[in-house]
Parts: C-alpha cells; structure tokens; sequence
C-alpha cells in the first residue's frame, strides 16, 4: 500500500509559496554575505554623486542637484528588473534551475515575482542611502504637498516597471548569451531617454512619449514635479495624466507578462532552448 | 641504434629569466584569445555593432544633454571639451577593471574551467591580463566611436594637427596597465566573494568616477574628499590624455596647472608602480585565503 | 481507455543546428517513432549509448522539450496540451546536476523547491528530514550545499525529486558521477521507493546495463533515436538464451582484423576490446559448434587463447545482438564521427 499522500496547496496559494520561496534565496544570500552594503549600496551612491557635481562644476540651478539625486535613488529600480529579473533567467538557465522551474506546477510569474522581491530589500536600501545621504549632503530642499499621489505614482511606477520586467523576461527564455549583453544594452540608453539625470521634457516631445513606454520616465517625472518647490515647472505631462498613463502601462503590461510568458515558454519548448546551454 | 635520447638545446634551461617570460607570455597569449573567443561570440552581428555603437554614445549623450540643457547649448565652452574627453576615456577604466574581475566570475561560475586554470602551470595574473584585452578591445571601439561623434557632430575641441600623439600613445599604454592593476586588486577580492558580486568591477570604477576628476575639475569636489583624488592614477592618468589631445584647454583648468606634462607622467609612473606593489601583495593574500578556504572552485549560484 | 502512467505514439524529435558550417547537416534527429506504454506502478528503464535519445524522450515527457511528431502522455495526459496538468504529477532528477543555490543549506534549497509544488513548509520539512535520514545525509541538512561533495549534492537532488511525491518520476542518469558505494545506496533507495509506493511509477535512464538488469521491472533499449526492443530483463536475454556466449581473452590481435570471425558460420557477432597486453573477444555463437572453426582462426593466425568461458547473456549482449556493436562501440564511433 503506497504512503499516505503529500498535501498539496494550488491556485492563490501555491502563487505565493512561490513567490516567497523564490525571494527566499536573495533574502538570505544578502543576509549571509553582507558585502552587498558596500558593493551595492554605497558605490553606486557615490556614483550618482559624480553627476550632482557635473551639474554643480557648469553651474546649474540646485534644484537639478535633487533631480540627480531622485533619478539616481530609480536607477536602482531599473538594474533591479534588469539583472535580477529578466536577465536572471538567463542565468537560471546556465546552472539548471530553469528547468526544474517550469517544469513545477507553479507559476513563472509567482517565480519572477519572487526574483524580483528578493532584490527588492537591496534595492529599496540602495534608493532610500542615495535619497536620505544625497539630500542631507546635498542639502536638496523637498516641499511635498499631495503625498496622496505622491504614493499613488510610486506605487503605480513599480506595478508597472515590474509588469513591463516580467514581460521582456519572457524574451530572455529564448536567449543565451546575447541575454547578458542586451541587459547591459538597456542600462544607459535607459538612463539617458527616461531623464535619470535631467528632466525629460529637454528632450524631443516624440522621444520623450517614446521613453513613456518606460514606467519610471513618467513616474520620475511625476515624482519631480510633486516633491520639488519648482518640479510643476520642469514636468514634461501633467502629474493627473501621467498617472492615468501610469495605469494603463500597468495593466498593459500584466496582461503583456502573463500572455507573452506563456507564448515564449511554449515557444522555447517547442525550439528546445530550455535546457540549452550555449555560452 | 644508440637508446639515448638526443639532447635538445633549450635556451630556458640555461636562462631561467627567459623561461620565466616565454611562460608569462605563454599565459597572456591563450588567455587573450580565449578572452576574445567568448566576447566576440556575438550570435547576431548586429547586436554586437548596436551594443558598441549606442551603449557608449548613450552615456556620452546623457552628459550632453546635462550640459545642453544648463549652458544652452553652448558646446564651445572649453569645460564641454574637457568633459567629454574625459567621459570618452573613462571607458577603458569601466571595461578593462571589469575585464579582470568578469574573467574569475566567468570562469569560475558559469564555465567552471577557474579550477583547471589555476591548477594549470600558467601565471594566474597574467592570465587575467590576457582576458582582460578583449574588453580593451570592446572598450578602445567605444572610445573612438565617442570620440568620432563628439567630434564630428558636437563640437568637440580636438584638432588633429595639434595633438601629442607620443604622449597620447604613451600615456595609454601607462594608463592600460595601470588599470588592469586596479583591476587585479579586485578580482582578488572577487576570489572571495559570490557571483551576485559580478560587477564589482564596475560598480568600483562607477565611483571612482567621483574622484578622478573624469567629467568635472577636482576644485569642484569639497576638499575633505578632493585628497582623494590627488591619490589616483586614473587622475593623472586622464589629466595626461587631454593635454595630449587638446593641450591648451586641459592646461587652462587649475587642477594641475602647476605640473608639466613630464612632471604628471612621473608621477603617474612612481603611483603605477605603487599600485603594482599593491595589486601584487593584496592579490597574493586573497589568492591564498580562497585557497585555504576552498573558495577556488566553489559555485555559489548566488 | 486503459490509463498508462507513461505513453507515446510515434513519438519524434528533430533538433535544427544553428550556426554550423554549410557542409554540416542543420538537422538531428533525436527521437524517431518511439512507442512506448509504462504501466502505473512500473519502474521503467530506458537504456542506451550516449547520444540515443534517452534524455531528449525525457525532457518531451516532463514537458521541457514539444515532441515534432507523435504524442506523448504522461497520467493520461498530452504533454503538449496540457503542460500544467502534467508538472503537478511529475519530477525529475538528472544526473551530474549542479543546480540548486551553493549559499543555501541542504534543507533550505530542497525547501525551496517544495514550495514550488504548493506543499505546505510542515509537511514539507517532515518529508525531507524523512528522505535525507534514508539517503544517509541527515547529518549534514544545515551544510550550506557549496561545500558538499559531488555525490553528496547529487543525493540531495534526489532528495529534491523525492520529496513531492510524484505519481510519475523521471531519473535522468541517477548515479552518474557517483562511486560505487553510493550508486548501490541510491538504487537501494530507489528500488525501495518503487516497492513502497506501488501506484506511482519510475522512469529511469541510463547506460549502466548492470543498472538496468537489477533495478527496472522492463527496460527499453534504445539506440539512435529508436527504441530496439522493450521486455523484462530477463525475456531480453531469452532471446539470446538459444546463442551461446562466450568470453576470451587473448594475445594482442597484431593486425588481425576481428570482423573476419563474423564469416565463420555460426558466429552471430564478436565485440573486441583491446587492452594492455591482452584482447577480450566477447563472442555471440548460434551453438556451441561454432566454437571450433573460431579456435582454430586463432590458431592459423598464431593468436594464443590465455582464457576462456562461456557465460550467460547480459543486457550488453542484448544490445550487441540488436545493434551489432557494443555500446561503447556505437559512443567510440559517434565521437570520431563528430
């Protein structure tokens, strides 16, 4: 007679078992090896600093200063999809958890999700040091008066930064090596056409709705124009409609993420790159 | 038939010296190759043309727009030749630090070969070296393109007839090994570290970015850390390259208005070898903590 | 409609090669007409020279791989249909496998992986104290998995597939890079697995025939791409039982070219394996009589007999008789051919 069987948990549940156990190993690896403060942390402040003192060696307005400093608080947020998301796939691939991954009943979102979440700790530590350091050693004056939508954007900006990094992760189950160097394709071309380091609105009007595809363009934009004294004045699109557009990225890009997952597994099935390993 | 084994002359067994370089060499050249048999293995050609045209000229184009939007785009500002020289070179320290440091995370974590090298009879540092230069490779393409552009489509102050070309070349070639020792210092540290630390090299040379006087004078920097950059090659090293290309307007800013060009290349030098003393000392103890502690082979998929 | 645990109808699979020189042919195929019905309750094996097609069947049936032709199902279910109704019944353990995360402990990775198969963390922690106890690795479940050795991971991932209570489990290759001693522990521990559970079924690959012989209720013998013969060990050996084989060793060959025996009539097939001072001539007789004119070849050729003994037939022999080579022949020649 077999032993009795194992319960089981399925649907909502087993989604956020994964998501959780997903997180699980990031978690603890930056618990185990702390050297993340530093490397992570700390360098990419100093980093971001250099370009506060570009703006101050040709002598721009201070409020450019607080510019760098939130947009370099977001590049935090944007390495975060890239590498530990989209392109960890790629990874997951070369050592063999790929396999096991889609080949469990759980969801690739939940599994994303959870890659995701478990860089998120670094990630929020790295954006809160540049934001807390580089505004008191900068001294950039903040004057935040509708924190309501303050939260609404911020939380409308990850929703869809995290929708749009699942979606381009589904292309990164038919990638091999090329994955690694489309990543670091996307980083400074990124940087430069959602305005990290200055407002997007000096760019071209059609350049800067192109760069609106990406969430943070729009949400580092909102978020200037919220918490600076002359941010409305620097604003490429009204916060209220950058919100609105905030919200249908967001659902565009759920849906994008859950359908183009499901299409380029088959896909990677069907070509048998799941299991390939071509360095 | 006699049974000896005729005797071979080998110069090495009379010139241990000679031995010693013919193996040094041995170790660079493979690992040159190797080096550039996994970066160039593109399988769109393409995407690789894409890569090394827009990553760079991204880059330089957000200290464009920096500068456009402020000055309105007044490119004919001297500090705009200065920047963009300096963010054009700053290339090589980015790629060629993490060259060195990529080349221990690569071998040893996704093609797990690291174990094989190190036991193999070649000189490990050397060996990085050698897969350091297709990241020099990669990173000399992006410079020129960098310098291509700036120079074609923004202004950029370089006359060709006026530049020091055997300063240029010679405070290159000071300057790649001079970087390729800083990143020696880091990839020993990356012997002891995980795989999540895979840019390290880069997030290093990210900062030091602050200090070296790259896009900005060192007068802009507080001085409770503008010490610091009097204390990096890479200053001297980039102070050097303007004036060999655009002399006059590298010598109109304060930093070393007081230093002749022979002066900054000594120093350069005496700072170059001090950091081959460091590298040597800080990569020989992290070498054997990774070896006393297994680290050499581990795969932390982490 | 009779439920199989594992089936497949004129299974096929071509992979494209990308990138090869013109001259190279842009097509392999892996899998041809494979038919294959497992039983529930059956441990399985799949048995084959490298590169036959053991682990491509393997990846189409726990739905990594889509088959090109044919079907395949696995608890009655299509595996190109329905890839999620299949995974929540299904695990797999490869061999050689350095998956898993090298900063986690033995008993964090393997609850990780429970996690993904929605097995509340309770249960799950039971059941893997439960199987590392069996598999003699209880002591080291706080050992962050970096620092186990290569066969000790290797029990941890078969701890991994374990633990979900699969109905179907695939072993892709268990016991490779193992040593003896934990090769014999692992198909203990298999074997028991099969025997306690009888609903749930086992497919497992390998090119170890001595694996096979003890371990697999029926084997499949597979070779380029399709499955030769499919029986109980021992009805594949039957079908040698009216052969006689025997073993020789002899002196170095010198030149002498052993596919001459197979004109002698009566000898079916001759496998040789050249080692240090000697030649080991496996012979596949019709009878016994076939014997003679093979010693006095030897005698003619001035090749001295320093052993010789007849034997039963083994699963080797079986596949010497099916495919005309050995199975270190058939790998030899595939990697001279590449």
């Amino acid at each position: 007679m077999d032993q009795p069987a194992l319960p089981k948990n399925s649907g909502t549940k087993l989604f956020l078992q994964t998501i959780i156990a997903r997180a699980y190993p990031r978690v603890i690896g930056q618990h185990r090896e702390k050297s993340w403060l530093f490397f992570e942390v700390l360098l990419p402040f100093l980093a971001v600093s250099a370009y506060v003192f570009v703006y101050r060696a040709i002598g721009a307005p201070e409020e450019y200063v607080g510019f760098v400093v939130i947009g370099g608080a977001m590049v935090a947020f944007w390495l975060n999809i890239l590498w530990s998301m989209s392109s960890q796939l790629y990874w997951e691939k070369e050592q063999g958890n790929l396999a096991l991954y889609i080949m469990a009943p759980n969801s690739m979102i939940a599994v994303l999700l959870g890659m995701a979440l478990g860089g998120l700790l670094a990630t929020t530590i790295r954006a809160f040091v540049v934001i807390v350091l580089g505004s008191f050693l900068f001294q950039v004056s903040y004057a935040v008066n509708d924190f309501s939508r303050l939260i609404i954007i911020m939380i409308l900006t990850m929703i869809a930064l995290y929708g749009m990094g699942m979606m381009t992760s589904s292309f990164f189950l038919l990638l091999s090596r090329e994955a690694w160097h489309l990543a670091n394709l996307a980083q400074e071309p990124v940087y430069l056409v959602s305005g990290f380091y200055f407002p997007v609105k000096n760019l071209s009007f059609w350049v800067a709705i192109g760069a609106s595809i990406i969430p943070l363009t729009l949400g580092l934009d909102a978020m200037r124009q919220l918490v600076f004294p002359e941010g409305a004045s620097s604003g490429f699109l009204p916060v209220q409609t950058e919100i609105h557009i905030l919200m249908l990225l967001s659902v565009i890009f759920l849906l994008g993420a859950y359908y183009l997952l499901a299409y380029m597994e088959k896909l990677a099935i069907k070509e048998g790159r799941l299991t390939e390993s071509r360095r | 038939m006699s049974n000896q084994t005729p005797k071979t002359f080998h110069p090495g067994l009379i010139n241990p010296w000679l031995n010693r370089l013919s193996s040094l060499w041995n170790s660079f050249r493979i690992a040159a190759w190797l080096g550039w048999q996994i970066e160039s293995n593109w399988t769109d050609p393409f995407l690789f043309a894409t890569y090394s045209i827009v990553k760079p000229l991204s880059g330089a184009a957000i200290l464009v727009i920096m500068f456009g939007v402020i000055t309105d785009g007044n490119f004919n500002d001297p500090i705009f030749t200065y920047m963009y020289i300096g963010y054009a070179f700053y290339i090589y320290v980015t790629q060629i630090m993490n060259g060195i440091v990529w080349a221990v995370m690569d071998d040893r974590e996704h093609y797990k070969t690291l174990k094989y090298i190190y036991t193999a009879p070649v000189h490990f540092p050397t060996y990085l070296f050698g897969r350091s230069v297709a990241f020099f490779i990669i990173g000399s393409i992006a410079v020129i393109i960098t310098l291509v552009f700036g120079l074609v489509f923004l202004n950029v102050d370089i006359v060709l007839a006026q530049v020091n070309w055997i300063l240029l070349v010679v405070t290159v070639i000071i300057g790649v090994n001079m970087l390729a020792l800083m990143g020696l210092i880091i990839a020993g540290a990356m012997l002891l570290l995980v795989h999540h630390m895979w840019d390290l090299g880069a997030a290093v040379a990210g900062s030091l970015f602050l200090f070296c006087g790259a896009v900005f004078p060192l007068e802009v920097l507080p001085p409770a850390i503008r010490w610091i950059g009097y204390l990096l090659p890479v200053t001297y090293w980039l102070e050097l390259i303007r004036r060999s290309l655009v002399g006059l307007i590298a010598e109109a800013y304060p930093t070393f208005s007081n230093l002749e060009d022979y002066q900054l290349l000594v120093i350069l030098i005496i700072l170059t070898l001090a950091l081959a003393v460091i590298a040597g000392i800080s990569f020989k103890w992290c070498e054997t903590q990774a070896r006393e502690r297994g680290f050499i082979d581990m795969v932390t998929n982490y | 409609m009779k439920k199989y645990a594992i089936q497949t109808e004129n299974l096929g699979r071509i992979y494209k090669i990308r990138g090869g020189k013109k001259s190279e042919p842009t097509e392999l195929t892996a899998l041809k007409d494979v038919n294959l019905e497992v039983q529930p309750g059956e441990l399985f094996g799949l048995l084959g020279p490298n590169g036959a097609g053991k682990t491509t069947l393997i990846k189409i049936l726990t739905t990594l791989l889509a088959p090109t032709s044919g079907k395949a199902y696995v608890s009655g279910l299509d595996v190109a249909q329905n890839p999620g109704a299949v995974r929540q019944r299904i695990n797999m353990v490869s061999g050689g496998e350095a998956s898993g995360y090298g900063l986690l402990t033995v008993r964090e990775n393997l609850w990780m992986f429970s996690q993904f198969y929605g097995i509340p963390s309770k249960q799950a922690n039971q059941k893997i104290e439960e199987l590392l106890d069996i598999v003699g690795l209880k002591d080291r479940i706080n050992t962050k998995s970096s620092d186990l050795s290569t066969g000790l991971r290797q029990k941890m991932n078969i701890v991994r597939g374990f633990m979900t209570d699969p109905e179907v489990l695939f072993l892709d290759e268990p016991t490779l890079g193992l040593d003896v001693g934990a090769s014999r522990e692992v198909r203990k521990f298999i074997r028991n697995w099969v025997d306690d559970n009888p609903s749930r079924t086992l497919m497992l690959t390998t090119h170890y025939m001595v694996e096979a012989d003890e371990l697999c209720d029926r084997v499949a013998i597979i070779n380029k791409g399709q499955v030769l013969a499919c029986d109980h060990p021992e009805n594949l050996k039957h079908r040698l039982q009216k052969d006689v084989i025997y073993r020789m060793e002899v002196n170095p060959l010198n030149g002498f070219n052993p596919e001459d025996f197979e004109r002698i009539t009566g000898v079916k097939n001759v496998v040789h394996i050249p080692k240090d001072g000697f030649t080991i001539l496996e012979m596949i007789l019709e009878e016994d009589d076939a014997l003679g004119p093979v010693l006095n070849l030897l005698t003619g050729e001035d090749i001295h007999i320093l052993n010789l003994q007849k034997r039963e037939p083994t699963l080797e022999d079986v596949f010497v008789d099916l495919v005309g080579r050995s199975m270190s022949e058939v790998e030899d020649s595939d990697e001279s051919a590449e």
